[in-house]
Order: C-alpha cells, then structure tokens, then sequence
C-alpha cells in the first residue's frame, strides 16, 4: 500500500513537474532566461522561490529536531530568519542587487563580482567555490530527505535518490529558471499547508498555545533524559548461584542507593547474594521512568539469550536468559541508562525546554553559533541572489517582502516551535527519543497523526528539499557553465552556446551529485554544517562593500574573499568542535568557548577588515573605476 | 521565575518579536502599496496642477 501511494504521489509530482518544465523551455529563449528568468518574475513568485530556496527539509526536519533538544530558546533564529533574511536581506542587499546587476549585466552572484571589479578571474575562482561545495551541500539535502523515505515507504535508498535526482535534473536543465520558480511555488505551497496542519494538530494535542509550552516547561531532565547516576550505584554487583559459601558484597548496602538524580532503586538478586537458584531472573527497579532502548547492560561470564521486558511505566525490567551454570560468580553490570523518554534534552537544556540556556553554558554557545551561523548566513547566499536578479522591477522585490515574512514565519517559526512540544508529546503517549534529532518530528507525525497527513507531511519534506535542490543545481551549474568555463576559461561566446554549456555543466553537477549520493563519504554530512557559515564568511564582505562603497578596489575583494574563505576552512579543520574530529580526530583546542563560535564570528570582521584596508591601500585602476561608475549608475 | 505563557522573558521575547517582525514586514507590503504610491501619485498630481497653473 506504502509503495502503491510512493509511486501515484511521484508520477504526480512528475506529471506536474514535467508540465512546468515544458513550460520553462517554452519559455527560455536567452541565456538572460535561462539564469534569471528574463528578469520577468513577480513578487508573489520571488517570495515563495526565494523562501522555498531557503527552508529546505533541513531546516524543516533537522531544526525543529534541534529545537526538541535545545529548547524553544532557538526561537531567536526564527526572528533572525525574518529579521535579517527578508527584511534586511531585500531592503539592504535585494534592491541595490537587482540595479547593480542590470547594469553590469550580472546573472549570478559570481558574475555581479567580476563584472564589478573587472576581473574574470574573481568570477572563475567565486564561481568554483560555489559550485564545489554546493555539489556537497545539495547531496547533503538528498541523503536527508531519502531517509526519510526510505523508513517510511520502505523503499530502497538508491531508488529514492536516483528518483528525486532524475525529476529535480530534468526539469531543471529543460525549464531553466522558469521552471525552478515556478515549480517552488507549487512546492511552497504544500510545505505551507503541510506545516501549517502539523503545527495546528501539535498545538491542538496539548490544548492551545499556553497550556502547550507550559507542559513543556514543566518537563523536568528526568523526564527528558539524564544518564543514569553511577557514582553510589550499586553497580557493578556479584552474585553467586548454587552453594558457594563465598560473600561478596561490593558496597555497603546503606550506600547503595542515594535520593537525588536518576538510579537504580533496587536489584534482585541483591549484592553479594548466594545460593541464587539458576533460573532466577534479574529484577531492577529504577527510581525513575527509563527509555529501554538506552539500557545497556552486561554480565560476566556472559551465559547468553537475555531478554528483556519492562513494566507499564518502564521503571523496572526483568531479564532472563538462559539458565546460569552452577556454582559460578556473575558479576553484572548495568553500563548505560538514560531517564525519561531518553532525549539530550535533559542535559542540552539544562535550563528546561522554554528558558535560556545559562550565559555561555555549552548550550548557550551552540545556539548563539546556530542563530549566527545560519542568520547572518543568508545574506550572501548565491541560490538566494539570483532571486533579487530575477525580478522584473523593484516593486515586485518590495511586494515579495510581506509575502515572504509570512511564508518563514510558517516555516520556521513553526517549525521551532513544535520541535520542543515533541517531547511532551512522547511523554504523554509512551513514545521515547528515536536516538536522532533528524527523526523526531516524523516519529510524531508517524505515530499521532492519521496515515493521509503522514503522506502530506513527507511529500511536504520532499517539496522542501526538492526546491532547495533544484535552486542550488541551478546556481552551481551557472557556477560552472557561465562562471568558470565561459567566462573564466573561455572568455565569451555566442548567446545560444552559453546556454548549452550551462545546461550541459547542470547535468554534470546533476551527475556529480547523484554518484555523491549514491555513495556519500563522511565529508557530506559535514558539509550542512558550515555550508551557510562559509558563504557568508566568504562573500558577504566583498559583496556588501561593492554595493555600498565605491571605493572597494579588486584587490581588496580578492583578499576579503580568499582570506575569509582560507579562515572558514581552517576553523572548520582545525577548531570547530564538530567538524575538526571528523577531519584531524580532535579540536586543537579543549576550551569549548573556543571551539563551539562559529567562524563567522571572527571570519566575518576579519573578511570586512581585510577588504577595507586592502582596498584603501591597492586603489582601484581606471578600468576598475569605469565599471565602478556603470554599476552605480541606477543607483 | 515567572513565566509568560509558559516562557521565560528571553524566549517570550523571541517569540513575539518574530511574530512581530512578520507583522511589520505585512505592514511594510500595506504601506508601499496603498500609502506610498498613493503619496507618489498625490506629488505627481500636485506637479501637474502645478504646472497647468504656470501654463496658464
């Protein structure tokens, strides 16, 4: 039945699909339509392409799971998305973009760059840094989002990526920019009405908007899950079966229990017991709710064949195995438990779920660098620029700003704020931490929700990842086709052929994503992480300068550019708690003030410092002033 | 500590001040279209009653 309604939902969103991308090619006449729509879009098109582009799955699935560890606190992102990613991104940056790149003749952010500061080179190697890691990043997406599928309809992975690759490429590479926008309105739309359900039914489940956070603000870490406290338990204990007349007894019993935190209440056999019988089963009662799939256990020498059940309230569990060998000491050892329903919840927010962390707890610091990363971010994301270049004058970007405040408001602020209700909710019907942030929300919407919202939900997850991947497809294979290859290594050409290199480098980048995919190294997952944190860090400075100061030379966006890009992945390697074990096996450093910022932190100031001086000191030369002039001109 | 629908000051702040920033970017969509261009479109017309006057 899964599979039957896997594929009549695909072939429709195919059959659809298709239809834009026909349109699309209708459509698509100049390389100017091709890149950026014929620069014809309105402003209820922008809003949602622009926002589609910029809530993916991830941010959907991946972030409303972080709010159910983090808390409510990552609210602030959701302003920040706002704030700085409509607000200011299209009054500051979308209407000065939008003029520039008409008269520079800019279809992409890489093109805005070298045409401003008369360099093809710049053009090239911004054009190559886009395209490398989006390749990585659209990967990242597809693997997310295939997953999902995967557990849901059971099927296979491969499958499921050859799939949303295929229809994502073609309709890209026929329709062009059209056909992208086009299609993520459609896909706005459905990732609307998806979360628009999800977060009324979550609400609705816990009595509206105050008795909801107030449940979840009476959550204690017990109740979310902390690791079981080992430091007077009674563990590891010995027991001896048949007639051995040898007592041990590791502690005093009188330690053996203490009243605060998570423990072992009792056990049975109890310590140092002997003559136990060889079917006897192993009783032990915890002093609070336990999550079993967090019990881990062990018993030396192993007899094998243990079960495991658990009481209503899982608070005691009985194990049996096979029978004991007589006259034998066992030592057992309960090695790992977490309370609750088993989330790092009771640990990451410390706190509870509606308060702030303490000032620069760990927490504290990895929401402060998840609200910068991701919302200073923004602005100087290439998939996103290309949407202030496509609309067909500035009051379509001035009317796409309420349309698109609503639209994250939905997304986001939604998302963030059913992220931590999820965990009342597994409380209150026996369901426990699914061991990742990534499948909190679909184990809700799985197990509480009927089976149509279910679909709806996940083709909503689709759509959202769908439209950030087409849109980052199309960027990358701009990247490659007109940055690097036209224009940096070929140096012009005739309208029609920029096209057909364009399109043939967007099947590459399709190509390249789907093998990424198929088989993805480690280094992907990683990439999520700091995709937003490195654009920014990398083109923010020279791109905010070159709209507001004339005087910003080429040699100061080279050395702002390269030495914000150099830092980023040097920070990311050698520093950032959660890239650099992945890349060099430890943080060079311990201090976790140090090793939680997000580089854009240090790199953002330091890629504006940089661009500055540079340019104060290398003044731009008179072919550099000529187009300095030309880009002003609307201005 | 107190908490305002279930949130402590900080959160509540982040939580009315993206529904307030959503709000603002409406009201931003409002002005522009009826306000401002009716703004621009009284100006124009106050030029050409203007100008109408010097002609005549």
């Amino acid at each position: 039945m899964d599979v039957i309604f896997f594929i009549v939902f695909m072939a429709l969103f195919v059959g659809m699909f298709s239809i834009i991308g026909f349109f699309g090619y209708m459509k698509t006449k100049t390389a100017e339509d091709y890149f950026v729509a014929g620069r014809k879009m309105g402003s209820i098109v922008i809003a949602f392409s622009y926002g589609a582009t910029f809530i993916s799955a991830v941010a959907l699935i991946g972030f409303s799971g972080i709010a159910s560890l983090y808390g409510h606190a990552i609210l602030w992102l959701a302003l920040l998305n706002i704030l700085v990613g409509i607000l200011i991104a299209f009054i500051v940056y979308g209407f000065r973009t939008r003029k520039m790149g008409l008269s520079l003749k800019a279809v992409t952010l890489p093109e805005l760059l070298g045409n401003r500061f008369n360099s093809t080179r710049l053009q090239a190697v911004s054009g190559l840094i886009i395209a490398v890691f989006m390749v990585a990043y659209t990967s990242a997406v597809f693997l997310a989002v295939s997953s999902l599928f995967v557990v849901t309809f059971g099927v296979p992975y491969e499958v499921c990526v050859v799939i949303f690759t295929i229809v994502v490429g073609v309709y890209l590479i026929v329709g062009g920019l059209y056909a992208v926008m086009w299609t993520h309105a459609i896909q706005g739309v459905l990732m609307v009405v998806g979360m628009l359900i999800l977060t009324v039914g979550i609400y609705g489940m816990l009595g509206g908007v105050g008795p909801a956070h107030e449940a979840a603000a009476d959550m204690t870490p017990e109740d979310l899950g902390v690791p079981l406290h080992r430091g007077m338990a009674p563990n590891p204990w010995n027991f001896t079966t048949g007639n051995q007349t040898v007592v041990i007894t590791l502690y005093p019993l009188e330690q053996l229990f203490i009243d605060d935190g998570f423990v072992i209440k009792s056990i049975s056999p109890p310590p140092g017991e002997i003559g136990v019988p060889l079917n006897v089963d192993i009783v032990i009662v915890f002093n609070h709710k336990v999550a079993p799939s967090t019990f881990i256990y062990s018993c030396d020498p192993d007899p094998g064949g243990w079960s495991e059940e658990w009481n209503e309230g899982y608070t005691q569990v009985t194990l049996s195995r096979d029978d004991f060998e007589q006259e034998a000491i066992y030592t057992f050892e309960v090695t790992a438990a977490t309370s609750g329903i088993g989330s790092p919840a009771g640990e990451l927010a410390p706190s509870g779920l509606t308060s702030m962390p303490p000032l620069l707890s760990p927490s504290f610091l990895m929401i402060l660098t998840l609200i910068f990363g991701v919302g200073i971010g923004v602005l100087a994301q290439p998939q996103l620029i290309v949407r202030y270049l496509s609309a067909k004058n500035e009051k379509a970007l001035r009317r796409a700003i309420p349309y698109g405040g609503v639209f994250i408001l939905l997304m986001t602020f939604t998302a963030f704020s059913i992220g931590p209700l999820c965990n009342v909710l597994m409380a209150n019907n026996g369901l426990f931490y699914p061991g990742s942030p990534d499948k909190v929300v679909p184990l809700v919407v799985d197990e509480l929700f009927p089976q149509w919202f279910v679909f709806l939900f996940l083709f909503a997850v689709l759509a959202a990842a769908m439209s950030t991947a087409s849109a980052l497809f199309h960027t990358a294979g701009a990247s490659i086709g007109r940055d690097v290859y036209e224009k940096g290594l070929k140096r012009g050409g005739s309208e029609k052929k920029s096209l057909l290199i364009t399109r043939v480098a967007t099947l590459g980048i399709v190509c390249a994503t789907l093998i990424i995919s198929l088989n993805p190294p480690e280094v992907v997952a990683i990439m999520t992480a700091f995709f937003f944190g490195l654009m920014a860090v990398t083109f923010l400075a020279p791109y905010t300068l070159m709209l507001y100061w004339k005087k910003t030379s080429r040699a100061g966006a080279w050395v702002g550019m390269l030495g914000g890009f150099i830092f980023t992945m040097l920070w990311y390697a050698l520093v950032y708690f959660k890239t650099a074990p992945q890349i060099i096996g430890s943080s060079i450093t311990s201090n976790y003030m140090i090793n939680m910022l997000d580089p854009i932190f240090i790199g953002l100031p330091l890629s504006f410092f940089l661009t500055f001086v540079v340019s104060k000191i290398v003044k731009q030369d008179k072919a550099e002033t000529q187009t300095m002039q030309k880009a002003f001109e609307n201005i | 500590m107190s908490l305002i629908l279930g949130m402590d000051i900080w959160v509540f702040l982040a939580w009315i001040g993206t529904i307030l920033v959503a709000i603002f970017c409406v009201l931003y969509g409002i002005y522009y279209e009826y306000f401002k261009s009716n703004e621009k479109e009284s100006s124009k017309v106050k030029k050409k009653q203007k100008q109408k006057k010097v002609v005549k």
